[in-house]
Protein backbone atom coordinates (compact mmCIF):
# COMPACT_ATOMS: atom_id res chain seq x y z
CA UNK A 1 0.00 0.00 0.00
CA UNK A 2 1.49 3.32 -1.24
CA UNK A 3 2.03 6.46 1.38
CA UNK A 4 -0.80 8.13 0.60
CA UNK A 5 -3.23 5.35 1.39
CA UNK A 6 -1.74 4.71 4.67
CA UNK A 7 -1.86 8.44 5.36
CA UNK A 8 -5.47 8.69 4.61
CA UNK A 9 -6.57 5.67 6.59
CA UNK A 10 -3.96 6.81 9.49
CA UNK A 11 -6.19 9.68 9.67
CA UNK A 12 -9.51 8.20 9.64
CA UNK A 13 -7.91 5.93 12.99
CA UNK A 14 -6.95 3.10 11.52
CA UNK A 15 -3.84 1.52 13.98
CA UNK A 16 -2.53 -0.46 11.18
CA UNK A 17 -2.06 2.28 8.09
CA UNK A 18 -0.78 4.21 10.92
CA UNK A 19 1.99 2.03 12.22
CA UNK A 20 3.37 1.01 8.58
CA UNK A 21 3.48 4.79 7.76
CA UNK A 22 5.34 5.94 11.14
CA UNK A 23 7.80 2.59 10.69
CA UNK A 24 8.90 4.28 7.46
CA UNK A 25 9.36 7.87 7.98
CA UNK A 26 9.95 8.11 11.39
CA UNK A 27 14.03 7.51 11.25
CA UNK A 28 13.78 10.12 9.20
CA UNK A 29 12.35 12.96 10.76
CA UNK A 30 14.22 11.90 14.11
CA UNK A 31 17.59 12.00 12.85
CA UNK A 32 16.59 15.28 10.88
CA UNK A 33 14.99 16.61 14.48
CA UNK A 34 18.18 15.64 16.11
CA UNK A 35 20.55 17.26 13.95
CA UNK A 36 18.44 20.47 13.75
CA UNK A 37 17.51 21.38 17.59
CA UNK A 38 19.26 18.21 19.28
CA UNK A 39 18.92 14.87 19.69
CA UNK A 40 16.98 15.81 23.05
CA UNK A 41 14.83 17.16 20.65
CA UNK A 42 13.95 14.65 18.49
CA UNK A 43 11.59 12.56 20.09
CA UNK A 44 9.26 15.80 20.23
CA UNK A 45 9.51 16.84 16.19
CA UNK A 46 8.85 13.27 15.64
CA UNK A 47 5.52 13.65 18.00
CA UNK A 48 4.67 16.93 16.86
CA UNK A 49 5.15 15.94 13.21
CA UNK A 50 2.81 13.46 13.34
CA UNK A 51 -0.26 14.68 15.60
CA UNK A 52 0.25 17.38 13.28
CA UNK A 53 -0.41 15.43 10.22
CA UNK A 54 -3.12 12.82 12.13
CA UNK A 55 -5.29 16.47 13.10
CA UNK A 56 -5.10 17.51 9.86
CA UNK A 57 -8.03 15.62 9.31
CA UNK A 58 -9.57 17.87 6.48
CA UNK A 59 -6.70 17.36 4.18
CA UNK A 60 -6.91 14.75 1.43
CA UNK A 61 -3.90 15.68 -0.45
CA UNK A 62 -0.03 15.79 0.08
CA UNK A 63 1.75 19.16 -0.93
CA UNK A 64 4.80 19.27 -3.03
CA UNK A 65 4.33 15.61 -3.82
CA UNK A 66 5.53 12.54 -1.52
CA UNK A 67 4.21 11.56 1.81
CA UNK A 68 8.15 11.72 2.83
CA UNK A 69 8.51 15.27 1.53
CA UNK A 70 5.09 16.29 3.15
CA UNK A 71 6.54 14.79 6.63
CA UNK A 72 9.47 16.50 6.12
CA UNK A 73 8.20 20.02 4.90
CA UNK A 74 5.94 19.58 8.19
CA UNK A 75 9.16 18.48 10.53
CA UNK A 76 11.07 21.60 9.39
CA UNK A 77 8.33 23.93 10.36
CA UNK A 78 8.26 22.41 13.50
CA UNK A 79 12.49 22.43 14.04
CA UNK A 80 12.13 26.29 12.92
CA UNK A 81 9.88 27.03 14.84
CA UNK A 82 12.15 25.33 18.02
CA UNK A 83 15.33 27.29 16.29
CA UNK A 84 13.59 30.54 16.43
CA UNK A 85 12.70 30.47 19.96
CA UNK A 86 15.87 29.35 20.53
CA UNK A 87 17.38 32.43 18.90
CA UNK A 88 18.86 30.46 16.52
CA UNK A 89 17.44 31.57 13.16
CA UNK A 90 17.73 29.89 10.01
CA UNK A 91 20.18 32.28 8.26
CA UNK A 92 23.14 31.79 5.94
CA UNK A 93 26.12 33.23 7.49
CA UNK A 94 28.47 35.56 6.35
CA UNK A 95 31.82 34.71 4.45
CA UNK A 96 33.73 36.06 7.19
CA UNK A 97 31.78 34.24 9.98
CA UNK A 98 32.47 31.01 8.11
CA UNK A 99 36.58 31.61 8.02
CA UNK A 100 35.67 32.42 12.15
CA UNK A 101 33.72 28.58 11.96
CA UNK A 102 36.20 26.94 10.11
CA UNK A 103 39.04 27.93 12.29
CA UNK A 104 38.62 25.41 15.44
CA UNK A 105 40.74 23.02 16.26
CA UNK A 106 40.87 19.82 13.86
CA UNK A 107 39.75 16.85 15.17
CA UNK A 108 42.72 13.98 14.46
CA UNK A 109 40.32 11.56 12.84
CA UNK A 110 43.61 8.79 11.88
CA UNK A 111 43.52 7.42 15.76
CA UNK A 112 40.37 7.29 15.86
CA UNK A 113 37.73 4.28 15.85
CA UNK A 114 34.47 4.39 13.48
CA UNK A 115 32.25 5.13 16.40
CA UNK A 116 34.41 7.84 17.63
CA UNK A 117 35.00 9.61 14.24
CA UNK A 118 31.31 9.14 13.50
CA UNK A 119 30.72 10.64 16.68
CA UNK A 120 33.56 13.80 15.59
CA UNK A 121 31.31 13.78 12.62
CA UNK A 122 28.29 14.38 14.13
CA UNK A 123 29.80 16.99 16.37
CA UNK A 124 31.01 18.82 13.91
CA UNK A 125 27.78 18.31 11.37
CA UNK A 126 25.51 19.74 14.65
CA UNK A 127 28.12 22.89 15.44
CA UNK A 128 27.42 24.15 11.74
CA UNK A 129 24.93 27.24 10.72
CA UNK A 130 21.69 26.06 10.63
CA UNK A 131 21.11 26.61 7.24
CA UNK A 132 24.15 24.66 6.60
CA UNK A 133 23.12 21.75 9.00
CA UNK A 134 19.74 21.93 6.81
CA UNK A 135 21.85 21.44 3.74
CA UNK A 136 23.81 18.52 4.71
CA UNK A 137 21.14 16.99 6.94
CA UNK A 138 18.97 16.39 3.90
CA UNK A 139 21.67 15.78 0.96
CA UNK A 140 23.93 14.26 2.94
CA UNK A 141 22.68 12.52 5.76
CA UNK A 142 18.96 11.94 4.03
CA UNK A 143 20.38 11.48 0.57
CA UNK A 144 17.54 13.73 -0.85
CA UNK A 145 17.86 14.80 -4.66
CA UNK A 146 18.83 18.49 -4.62
CA UNK A 147 15.52 19.41 -6.49
CA UNK A 148 13.66 17.60 -3.34
CA UNK A 149 15.86 19.22 -0.72
CA UNK A 150 15.47 22.58 -2.29
CA UNK A 151 11.50 22.41 -1.95
CA UNK A 152 11.77 21.46 1.16
CA UNK A 153 14.41 24.02 1.88
CA UNK A 154 12.11 26.49 0.16
CA UNK A 155 14.87 27.87 -1.75
CA UNK A 156 16.59 27.38 -5.54
CA UNK A 157 18.84 24.55 -6.16
CA UNK A 158 21.68 26.40 -6.73
CA UNK A 159 21.24 27.84 -3.00
CA UNK A 160 21.23 24.39 -1.89
CA UNK A 161 24.45 23.66 -3.66
CA UNK A 162 26.10 26.65 -2.71
CA UNK A 163 25.21 25.82 1.00
CA UNK A 164 26.62 22.80 0.67
CA UNK A 165 29.76 23.77 -0.80
CA UNK A 166 30.25 25.90 2.44
CA UNK A 167 28.95 23.51 4.91
CA UNK A 168 31.59 21.12 3.32
CA UNK A 169 34.29 23.20 3.51
CA UNK A 170 33.37 24.23 7.36
CA UNK A 171 33.54 20.07 7.74
CA UNK A 172 36.74 19.55 6.23
CA UNK A 173 38.33 22.41 8.21
CA UNK A 174 36.93 21.20 11.74
CA UNK A 175 37.84 17.85 10.70
CA UNK A 176 40.84 18.16 9.51
CA UNK A 177 43.82 16.57 7.52
CA UNK A 178 43.01 13.11 8.07
CA UNK A 179 39.71 13.85 5.21
CA UNK B 1 26.34 11.01 -7.58
CA UNK B 2 26.71 13.72 -5.32
CA UNK B 3 29.21 16.55 -7.28
CA UNK B 4 31.22 17.10 -4.48
CA UNK B 5 32.76 13.67 -4.77
CA UNK B 6 35.61 14.73 -6.04
CA UNK B 7 39.15 13.19 -4.94
CA UNK B 8 39.68 15.99 -2.40
CA UNK B 9 36.05 16.00 -1.22
CA UNK B 10 36.34 11.74 -1.10
CA UNK B 11 37.05 11.10 2.43
CA UNK B 12 34.48 13.49 3.95
CA UNK B 13 31.79 12.15 1.74
CA UNK B 14 32.74 8.73 2.93
CA UNK B 15 32.95 9.48 6.79
CA UNK B 16 29.43 11.62 6.37
CA UNK B 17 28.48 8.16 4.65
CA UNK B 18 29.38 6.42 7.88
CA UNK B 19 27.59 8.55 10.09
CA UNK B 20 24.58 8.06 7.87
CA UNK B 21 24.99 4.30 8.25
CA UNK B 22 25.27 4.84 12.32
CA UNK B 23 22.65 6.77 12.44
CA UNK B 24 20.20 4.46 10.41
CA UNK B 25 18.97 3.00 13.30
CA UNK B 26 18.26 5.73 15.45
CA UNK B 27 14.33 6.41 16.10
CA UNK B 28 11.62 7.46 17.96
CA UNK B 29 11.10 5.97 21.43
CA UNK B 30 8.75 3.62 22.37
CA UNK B 31 6.40 6.59 23.89
CA UNK B 32 6.02 8.72 21.41
CA UNK B 33 5.08 5.29 19.30
CA UNK B 34 2.61 4.84 22.00
CA UNK B 35 1.28 8.47 22.45
CA UNK B 36 0.51 8.42 18.67
CA UNK B 37 -1.33 5.16 18.58
CA UNK B 38 -3.23 6.64 21.63
CA UNK B 39 -4.06 9.29 19.19
CA UNK B 40 -5.27 7.19 16.61
CA UNK B 41 -7.05 5.51 18.48
CA UNK B 42 -9.20 8.72 19.72
CA UNK B 43 -9.08 9.50 16.17
CA UNK B 44 -11.62 6.88 15.46
CA UNK B 45 -13.48 6.26 18.28
CA UNK B 46 -14.29 9.77 17.76
CA UNK B 47 -15.30 8.58 14.11
CA UNK B 48 -17.44 6.21 15.65
CA UNK B 49 -19.27 8.41 17.91
CA UNK B 50 -20.03 11.31 15.30
CA UNK B 51 -21.12 8.05 12.92
CA UNK B 52 -23.76 6.59 15.81
CA UNK B 53 -24.69 10.66 16.37
CA UNK B 54 -25.40 10.93 12.62
CA UNK B 55 -27.02 7.22 12.45
CA UNK B 56 -29.12 8.85 15.75
CA UNK B 57 -30.34 11.93 14.37
CA UNK B 58 -31.41 10.03 11.04
CA UNK B 59 -33.57 7.88 12.99
CA UNK B 60 -34.98 10.32 15.05
CA UNK B 61 -35.79 12.37 11.65
CA UNK B 62 -36.97 8.77 10.09
CA UNK B 63 -39.72 8.62 13.45
CA UNK B 64 -40.74 12.44 12.69
CA UNK B 65 -41.35 12.07 9.40
CA UNK B 66 -43.04 8.30 10.20
CA UNK B 67 -44.91 10.48 12.92
CA UNK B 68 -45.83 12.89 10.60
CA UNK B 69 -47.39 10.79 8.49
CA UNK B 70 -49.13 8.62 10.81
CA UNK B 71 -51.01 11.63 12.02
CA UNK B 72 -52.01 12.48 8.54
CA UNK B 73 -53.04 9.39 7.50
CA UNK B 74 -53.54 7.77 10.57
CA UNK B 75 -57.11 6.82 12.82
CA UNK B 76 -58.33 9.91 13.95
CA UNK B 77 -59.32 10.67 17.28
CA UNK B 78 -63.18 9.44 17.47
CA UNK B 79 -61.80 6.15 16.24
CA UNK B 80 -62.52 6.40 12.87
CA UNK B 81 -59.82 6.55 9.97
CA UNK B 82 -59.38 10.56 9.16
CA UNK B 83 -59.04 10.36 5.62
CA UNK B 84 -57.60 13.70 5.01
CA UNK B 85 -54.31 13.40 3.00
CA UNK B 86 -52.13 16.27 4.47
CA UNK B 87 -49.08 15.04 2.71
CA UNK B 88 -50.47 14.82 -0.56
CA UNK B 89 -53.48 17.80 -0.43
CA UNK B 90 -54.39 19.29 2.45
CA UNK B 91 -58.10 18.83 3.36
CA UNK B 92 -60.87 20.10 5.81
CA UNK B 93 -63.26 17.78 6.76
CA UNK B 94 -66.57 18.33 9.04
CA UNK B 95 -67.36 15.77 11.81
CA UNK B 96 -69.05 12.66 11.20
CA UNK B 97 -73.00 13.25 11.08
CA UNK B 98 -74.77 10.25 12.11
CA UNK B 99 -77.19 9.05 9.16
CA UNK B 100 -79.30 6.47 11.55
CA UNK B 101 -80.06 6.27 14.72
CA UNK B 102 -78.68 3.19 16.52
CA UNK B 103 -77.78 1.73 19.65
CA UNK B 104 -75.46 -0.95 18.66
CA UNK B 105 -72.07 -0.17 18.77
CA UNK B 106 -69.67 -0.16 15.76
CA UNK B 107 -67.24 -2.58 15.83
CA UNK B 108 -65.59 -1.52 13.01
CA UNK B 109 -66.70 0.83 9.67
CA UNK B 110 -64.85 1.49 6.28
CA UNK B 111 -65.01 4.92 4.43
CA UNK B 112 -65.98 5.39 1.44
CA UNK B 113 -65.42 8.49 -0.54
CA UNK B 114 -68.51 9.87 -2.56
CA UNK B 115 -69.17 12.88 -4.82
CA UNK B 116 -72.81 14.07 -3.48
CA UNK B 117 -74.34 17.22 -4.95
CA UNK B 118 -73.73 20.27 -3.29
CA UNK B 119 -76.88 20.77 -2.00
CA UNK B 120 -76.98 17.77 0.39
CA UNK B 121 -74.80 20.05 2.66
CA UNK B 122 -78.10 22.46 3.23
CA UNK B 123 -79.78 19.16 4.79
CA UNK B 124 -76.81 18.98 7.43
CA UNK B 125 -77.13 23.09 7.98
CA UNK B 126 -73.77 23.39 6.43
CA UNK B 127 -75.31 25.65 3.72
CA UNK B 128 -73.68 28.87 4.84
CA UNK B 129 -70.48 27.35 5.97
CA UNK B 130 -69.65 26.22 2.84
CA UNK B 131 -69.79 27.96 0.05
CA UNK B 132 -73.66 28.98 0.08
CA UNK B 133 -72.83 30.74 -3.52
CA UNK B 134 -72.01 27.48 -4.85
CA UNK B 135 -74.87 25.73 -3.57
CA UNK B 136 -76.76 25.82 -6.95
CA UNK B 137 -74.05 23.55 -8.81
CA UNK B 138 -71.73 21.20 -8.60
CA UNK B 139 -70.80 18.43 -6.04
CA UNK B 140 -68.78 17.87 -2.98
CA UNK B 141 -66.75 15.01 -0.95
CA UNK B 142 -67.72 13.46 1.21
CA UNK B 143 -66.79 10.36 3.15
CA UNK B 144 -69.47 7.64 4.15
CA UNK B 145 -68.90 5.43 7.40
CA UNK B 146 -70.49 2.05 6.38
CA UNK B 147 -70.65 -0.40 9.18
CA UNK B 148 -70.07 -4.18 9.18
CA UNK B 149 -73.96 -4.77 8.28
CA UNK B 150 -73.61 -2.33 5.06
CA UNK B 151 -75.48 0.07 6.06
CA UNK B 152 -74.31 3.75 6.04
CA UNK B 153 -73.78 5.37 9.34
CA UNK B 154 -72.24 8.41 9.36
CA UNK B 155 -71.07 11.01 6.80
CA UNK B 156 -68.72 13.65 6.67
CA UNK B 157 -67.72 16.55 3.94
CA UNK B 158 -64.71 17.37 2.16
CA UNK B 159 -63.72 20.31 0.96
CA UNK B 160 -59.56 20.99 0.16
CA UNK B 161 -57.99 23.44 2.55
CA UNK B 162 -57.61 27.15 1.66
CA UNK B 163 -53.73 28.36 2.13
CA UNK B 164 -54.91 30.28 4.81
CA UNK B 165 -55.84 27.44 6.96
CA UNK B 166 -52.58 25.55 5.64
CA UNK B 167 -50.61 27.78 7.69
CA UNK B 168 -49.56 26.47 11.54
Amino acid sequence: MDDAALLAKARRGNEDAFSLLFERHQRQIYRYGAYMCGPHAADDVVQDTFLAVLRQTGRSDTPGGSVRSYLLGIARHIALKRLAAAHTPLEEPADEANDELASADPSPLETMTRSEMSGAVRRAVETLPAAYREAVVLCELQQLEYEEAAGLMQCPIGTVRSRLHRARRLLAAKLGSAL
Amino acid sequence: MNPHDDNRDRPLTGALRRVAEDDDTAGASPAVRARLLNEVRSIARARRRTSSISLAAAALVMLGVGYMLWRAVGPSADGTPDTSTAGVRAEVTTPFFPLISTTTPLTSTHIVRIEVPRRALASFGLAAAEAAEELSSGTVLADVAIGDDGLARAVRFVRPSTPEEKQP
